[in-house]
């Protein structure tokens, strides 16, 4: 599994200026790897151009034949209203994941409300029943875009831990703020620096969970590592 | 909403007619212009039945044309989504014939159909279709992102789903739309009444108006407002009930 992009320049419509300008890196092999850069970098526009919802005006991404089932689950996106959570997810579930489904559900700690509408959930609760539904489909890269934004400290760690233990074959691509947190969990970190600068992105190791929960060593040099980079 | 609806109307006729009078009495108009209260009274009490009967006939074409418009908007709407040529064709197409006076083109139909129901109908649901297309096709183009994204990038999305979507989301608007064109339609069946017609209220209000009689007119005035308060409350409370049901029991078009 790999992914890359050659030189890409990308400017979007009605923008002042150009997002990216001379962008290349490469992510390699499966694992739970993050996208890492101050706001406003382009870190979600680069996430729509991995899965073609946007096309770069030069340069080129090539992701090869092991990711070709990709997702983006951002966490602004809603269930619609009309129905429970839990028959959502019933409804969306492929017969073969239902088992997946329900152990998910019980892990990321909304069992308690699938009885419940979408609207009525915590910010928290809204972006883990979203990221169910996405886990619950076949695909080889998805690309969790905040996925976990409003969730508290430990149950995101709780739920990472859980995601790379059930998919340790398939890509995933983090995009967070949290230093410490991609740091210690993801694989590679490809920290996105802005236009102007050269390179425009740089990839840095992660722990990729190694470390045991206090601060190592090992951990402070990654973080540092990060935010030098940046 | 039946209560409010009704009380304003009146509120609103009641000032109307006492507007009339205090003209009447200041530029000292004879009863033969504007007929005095008692005049008024007697004339409610004369013609009360049958012009009850004649707007229920006027009402029960109104509420044909709108169901008409409302299939019709619906259908072209959906087409209209699209961001195909086609799609871009019905949107462009529907907001350029809108901006034309559709009753205008009354007489034309009345020259075609004659008199009779069929053009009463044909008016009535045209005047009440354009702003209800123009709703309906706003609705059904704004893509809901933050719902349709999962759908879409699944490979779930069904051109049903996507308007379930769209409906559910834009519920209160299409309902509030749905009661608004009640008086539209009300509108185009008196106006194609008072063309090309040989029953209903506006066919009365002719004949008031070829014997000056102001008191007639007030009274078929006042039947309209009456019974047109009366079906917007049923259906501003039929559209909530929609709502809340929907919301409550939920649908099951792939999803």
């Amino acid at each position: 599994m790999q992914i890359s992009c050659d030189d890409i320049a990308l400017s979007l419509a009605g923008a002042e200026r150009p997002v990216f300008t001379a962008l290349s890196f490469t992510l390699k092999g499966p694992g739970f790897h993050a996208l890492f850069g101050p706001s406003g970098v382009g870190k979600t526009t680069l996430a729509r151009l991995l899965i073609g919802h946007v096309r770069p005006d030069a340069g080129r991404v090539s992701i090869d034949d092991g990711c070709l089932r990709r997702l983006y689950a951002y966490n602004l996106e809603r269930l619609p209203g009309w129905s429970s959570v839990g028959r959502h997810l019933e409804k969306i579930t492929p017969a073969q994941h239902r088992a997946r489904c329900a152990e998910l559900a019980a892990e990321f700690g909304i069992e308690p409300v699938l009885g419940q509408r979408f609207a009525r959930l915590s910010l928290g609760q809204k972006n883990r029943v979203n990221l169910i539904r996405y886990l619950v489909q076949d695909f080889d890269l998805l690309i969790m875009d905040e996925s976990l934004a409003n969730v508290d400290e430990r149950t995101r760690e709780q739920i990472i831990v859980k995601i790379k233990a059930l998919f340790p074959d398939r890509f995933f691509l983090y995009i967070s703020h949290n230093v410490i947190e991609v740091a210690r969990f993801c694989r590679q970190v490809l920290v996105l620096r802005g236009a102007h600068r050269r390179p425009q992105a740089v990839t840095v190791p992660g722990l990729d969970g190694r470390g045991g929960a206090t601060v190592s060593p090992e951990m402070e040099k990654a973080m540092l590592a990060i935010m030098n980079a940046v | 909403m039946l209560a409010r609806r009704t009380y304003q109307f009146l509120i609103v006729y009641a000032a109307g007619l006492a507007l009339l009078l205090g003209l009447k009495y200041l530029a000292g108009l004879s009863d033969y212009v504007i007929p005095g209260p008692l005049l008024v009274w007697q004339t409610f009490r004369d013609v009360y039945g049958r012009y009850a009967a004649d707007t229920l006939n006027t009402l029960s074409v109104a509420v044909l044309g709108q169901i008409v418009s409302i299939c019709l908007a619906t259908a072209i709407g959906i087409l209209g989504r699209q961001t195909t040529w086609f799609g871009n064709f019905v949107k462009v197409a529907a907001y350029n014939v809108q901006a034309y006076p559709i009753v205008a083109l009354a007489p034309i139909i009345f020259i075609l159909l004659g008199d009779g129901f069929i053009t009463r109908l044909v008016i009535a649901a045209m005047i009440c279709y354009f702003p209800l297309l123009l709703v309906v096709l706003g609705v059904m183009s704004e893509p809901v992102v933050e719902i349709e994204h999962f759908y879409r990038i699944t490979g779930r999305m069904r051109w049903q789903l996507e308007v379930k979507i769209r409906a559910f989301e834009n519920l209160h608007k299409l309902t509030t739309v749905v009661a608004g064109s009640a008086t539209l339609a009300m509108a185009g069946t008196i106006v194609a009444e008072f063309i090309a017609a040989n029953a209903g209220i506006g066919y009365s209000i002719r004949i008031a108006l070829y014997q000056s009689d102001l008191g007639k007119i007030l009274v078929a005035l006042f039947h309209i407002g009456i019974s047109l308060s009366v079906y917007q409350a049923l259906l501003e409370w039929a559209g909530a009930r929609v709502q809340r049901r929907w919301e409550a029991a939920g649908g099951d078009v792939a999803s």
